[in-house]
């Protein structure tokens, strides 16, 4: 009880601050923790397995991620320049919105309560083996029941892949499919081949 | 399966000549013509089978339940394959001698022999779908072979105008087929001469013999759609013995004695058809004594005797009918192709003013034309003397004594214009030097006599020679059946009567006994051919009008009415009514409905998707923001969606 | 376990709307990515929570999935954002409007 009020405050209060800084370094800090409260939140909902994952995959690759663009970015030259603001008054209907987002999602969930989570699960406490939610639990889901699903994932993931090394690879210019040029006039002899430029991001992916 | 090669051989030599003709050379017409020759003596193997009790009925397939295709040989079927593969084959003979310079050797021979499966698959189908087609092909096959001289424009038009009036006339057949599935749900002549009293009221059976019966009219030349025939003489001759004269244009005789029991069910009909026979004989046979060309000649009399037919078949004389389709086909043929000897040696000279004393030059042609002249104007003892007088005796006995009237009168017009072309063409001294305009011939070039160009060489030598053997052996063999070939129906207990004996449907015997006997109807038949010949005589076969042949000539072309000149305003008519207001329509659709109408719309569409693209346009800011705020939104609306749907109702 | 599920599925909408607003307000195109990781995870509190609420661990599956395809995402928004850079030295998802009809 008093766990899930510190675990939701400093999870708001993260939120809050990784939308709100000015550096996206510090964003990266407070996303850091808030996956780490939302992590131990899910193991008060018996979500062991996915508590593991949240770490692994948020904190440990996406964040990471995340931290080395930024260092790349930084790097030699200018640190984040900011334009003129073309929509100054966004903040309103944006406002707006999320607020209705979020009453209407309140509304919803507290008029209609669910009163099964009262009780415990039936086959086992957590931290069993096999119990709701543990690794074992979760793996027959995974691999029995929808085993579709977790191809089709892993199929996106590969266009994924495929898509940022087109996207981000040598010469690719900015999101635009590179068009090979029609004729090649001259050929460059190979030893005066350009050398990789220093802002290059190589596998970004 | 000795009759799927009779109906495929053909097939295979029209597709293979086509696609290898230029290979073949000059092996297309022997070719050609023993595929026709082998499909001929194949049906002579089958003659036992067809006239079988159970006539032979070969199945193709079937598609729907009671939509069996099937290959059908009974004794008419048979009578129309031996003709069509008979005759042909004697055609494509010829045709080796006629066509020897054309360029286009091959694919004349190509045209041809799918000519001959065109006309197999109408005659040999068991059903009406295979009989449609068959009819369909048939009208194909006729445009190619009139338009095969593509290089002239009267040729292409007169294959277009033959091709349009056929279609109208496949219009009514389809018709007619409609009809006839919509109330059986079945294709099968069996099954239809089946049901023909239960299934049809007495109207709905005229509308199907109607619909039949424009089919017919198209394809066989009977007014009001006879107009293409004398301008499908611009295709070569042989094609004019072949389709124009031997099988094709009898395909409307063959589909009126095949649906016999039908026309025999439908008096209304009958009436319709008789009179329509009648009128057109006589109206062909008029206009065949005012023609100069002589292909036109033959065409008019080629229209005239299937006068005659229709008329024998449509009153209810359908072995009479096809008795003079049987006779016609051989001296007709005879006739043309001897024409197309004089034509040949001519260097394609077809105007017969300027011919003239070709008797003693042509002595073959002269014996051949005299032969198929005797036998059609109906001299006794060659072939057209009994088939003639058995159809004019029909319409007697029958009772129709005005149609018998017309036949007879007709019978003497017959004789006065075919013995005209013979003496004007073979008597008397030889006009191809003389100026045309001697002649009354006003413009050389339009009166039908320009030669093909490409066909036959300039240097071609232009005075008459004497034919080749591949010519003239097909013509000496035509000979022997335009003389004998009617002595199968002599006598009230003939071999041909005995052939049909319970085939056809018994002639109504509305009223009884005819008030003449048959002896006297073909005496005055008789009196009519000899005042017609001696008419003929008297202008233009005595001594005297011989010596002033030239100036007769040339009256007699200045003053011919122009009501024959223009085949009685037919085309004229059909162009004031038919083609102008057509003209006029799409002139108007052009100039009022496309530009304001069609293109219009297409404009008014792409402004209207241009202005949705300005709408859109305005969205698409690029500000990556705007579109977050918009997905937002519409997050918002989904949410608010269901917080009224399950969080009030609670 | 004695927290109703509302409480929740609550805090989720909070985070949700917290990262609806990170994405719309923000011009830092690394922030909106964060924000966007921020609703993800708000989603995959609302699967988990009512996956214990009803004892079905397919919602524990589909939220394994959504953090799949969250990686996707990233890698490929921040390969976009580091490719954009490279073109010019902005980070300003206002600057970048080649998309703009």
């Amino acid at each position: 009880m008093i766990a899930f009020w510190i675990l939701a405050l400093l999870m708001i209060a993260s939120a809050v601050f990784t939308v709100t800084a000015r550096r996206p370094v510090h964003s990266v800090v407070g996303l850091l923790v808030n996956f780490i409260a939302l992590a131990a939140t899910y193991l008060t909902l018996q979500a062991e397995f996915l508590a593991v994952m949240q770490i692994v995959v948020y904190s440990g690759a996406i964040l990471i991620l995340f931290v080395f663009v930024i260092a790349l970015l930084s790097s030699g030259v200018r640190p984040f320049d900011v334009g003129p603001d073309r929509m100054p008054r966004i903040l309103v209907p944006a406002v707006v919105f999320a607020v209705l987002t979020l009453a209407g999602i309140t509304v919803t969930a507290l008029h209609t309560p669910v009163t099964v989570l009262q009780t415990t699960p039936t086959n086992g406490t957590t931290g069993d083996a096999g119990a709701f939610g543990s690794v074992a639990n979760f793996g027959v889901a995974l691999f029995a029941d929808n085993l579709l699903a977790f191809e089709v994932t892993a199929f996106i993931l590969m266009v994924a892949v495929i898509g940022v090394v087109l996207i981000a690879g040598d010469e690719g210019p900015g999101g635009v499919v590179r068009r090979r040029p029609k004729r090649v006039i001259k050929r460059e002899p190979i030893l005066k081949a350009r050398p990789p430029s220093p802002e290059l991001v190589e596998g970004s992916g | 399966m000795l009759l799927y090669l009779v109906w495929l051989l053909p097939l295979v030599g029209g597709v293979g000549l086509w696609a290898f003709g230029p290979q073949l050379k000059s092996w297309a017409g022997p070719i050609g013509s023993a595929l026709v020759g082998v499909s001929f003596i194949a049906t002579l193997f089958l003659w036992r089978d067809a006239t079988a009790a159970r006539a032979l009925d070969v199945p193709l397939g079937s598609w729907l339940p009671g939509w069996s295709f099937g290959l059908l040989l009974d004794r008419l079927s048979l009578i129309w394959t031996l003709i069509i593969t008979g005759v042909g084959f004697l055609i494509h003979v010829y045709s080796i001698g006629y066509m020897d310079r054309d360029r286009a050797f091959a694919r004349f021979f190509a045209y041809m022999n799918f000519f001959v499966f065109a006309m197999l698959t109408l005659v040999l189908s068991d059903n009406v779908i295979g009989l449609l087609v068959g009819w369909g092909l048939v009208g194909l096959a006729s445009y190619f072979l009139i338009g095969f001289w593509f290089y002239k424009p009267t040729a292409v038009a007169a294959a277009r105008k033959a091709f349009v009036m056929n279609v109208v006339g496949d219009i009514g057949i389809m018709f007619a087929i409609f009809l006839i599935v919509a109330k059986l749900g079945g294709i099968g002549y069996g099954l239809i001469f089946a049901n023909v009293g239960s299934a049809f009221t007495p109207h709905e059976l005229f509308l199907v013999c109607l619909g039949l019966f424009i089919g017919c009219a198209a394809k066989s030349a009977q007014i009001p759609l006879h107009s293409w025939l004398p301008d499908a003489m611009e295709g070569p001759t042989p094609v004019s013995a072949l389709i124009h004269a031997a099988t094709m244009v009898t395909a409307g005789v063959y589909l009126v004695a095949r649906f016999a029991p039908l026309w025999s069910a439908s008096p209304d009909a009958q009436e319709l058809v008789g009179a329509i026979g009648a009128l057109t004989a006589i109206a062909g046979a008029i206009l065949g004594c005012a023609q100069w060309d002589i292909k036109r000649i033959l065409a008019y009399s080629t229209m005239s005797q299937i006068g005659y037919m229709i008329m024998g078949v449509g009153i209810g004389a359908y072995d009479a009918g096809v008795f003079h389709f049987l006779t016609h086909a051989f001296f007709k043929a005879q006739l043309f192709l001897g024409a197309g000897i004089i034509i040949h040696a001519l260097a394609d000279e077809q105007d017969v003013r300027r011919m003239g004393g070709l008797r003693k030059q042509m002595p073959f042609a002269f014996a051949a034309m005299l032969v198929g002249v005797l036998a059609i104007s109906g001299v006794p003892g060659l072939s057209g003397f009994f088939s003639k007088d058995a159809v004019v005796y029909g319409a007697l006995q029958t009772g129709h004594p005005w149609l018998y009237a017309v036949a007879v009168v007709t019978a003497g017009i017959t004789a006065y214009y075919m013995f005209r072309l013979l003496f004007v063409t073979f008597f008397g001294a030889y006009r191809g030097a003389v100026d045309p305009s001697d002649l009354g011939i006003r413009h050389p070039e339009l009166a039908g006599t320009a030669a093909s160009p490409g066909h036959h060489p300039e240097e071609e030598e232009p005075h008459p020679h004497a034919p080749g053997w591949l010519m003239s052996a097909p013509v000496a063999i035509l000979i022997v059946p335009t003389i004998a070939i009617g002595w199968l129906d002599f006598g009230s207990n003939s071999a041909w009567k005995q052939f049909f004996a319970g085939f056809f449907p018994r002639a109504a015997d509305a009223a009884g006994a005819a008030p003449i006997s048959e002896a006297v109807s073909t005496l005055l038949v008789l009196l009519a051919v000899a005042i017609g010949f001696a008419v003929a005589y008297a202008r233009y076969g005595a001594p005297a009008a011989l010596r002033g042949a030239i100036a007769r000539l040339r009256t007699e072309t200045i003053r011919m009415p122009g009501v024959l000149v223009n085949a009685y305003y037919f085309d004229a008519a059909f162009e004031a009514l038919l083609v102008r207001p057509a003209r006029a329509l799409g002139g108007w659709f052009d100039r009022t409905v496309d530009p304001h109408v069609i293109d219009a719309g297409v404009r008014e569409a792409a402004i209207s998707a241009q202005w949705l693209g300005h709408l859109f346009r305005s969205f698409q800011t690029g500000l990556v923001r705007a579109y977050a705020l918009t997905l937002a939104f519409g997050v918002a609306c989904i949410v608010a969606y269901y917080a009224l749907a399950f969080g009030g109702g609670r | 376990m004695n927290v109703a599920p509302e409480n929740y599925v609550a805090l989720s909408a909070v985070l949700f709307f917290i990262g609806v607003v990170g994405v719309i307000a923000r011009r830092n195109p690394l922030i909106m990515l964060m924000s966007i990781e921020l609703l993800f995870n708000a989603a995959n509190l609302a699967l988990v929570t009512y996956a214990r609420a009803w004892v079905n661990n397919a919602g524990h599956i589909f939220a394994f999935l959504v953090i799949t395809v969250a990686a996707a995402e990233a890698a490929i928004g921040l390969a976009i954002v580091a490719v954009t850079f490279r073109k010019e030295p902005f980070v300003d998802v206002d600057e970048v409007s080649a998309l703009r009809g």
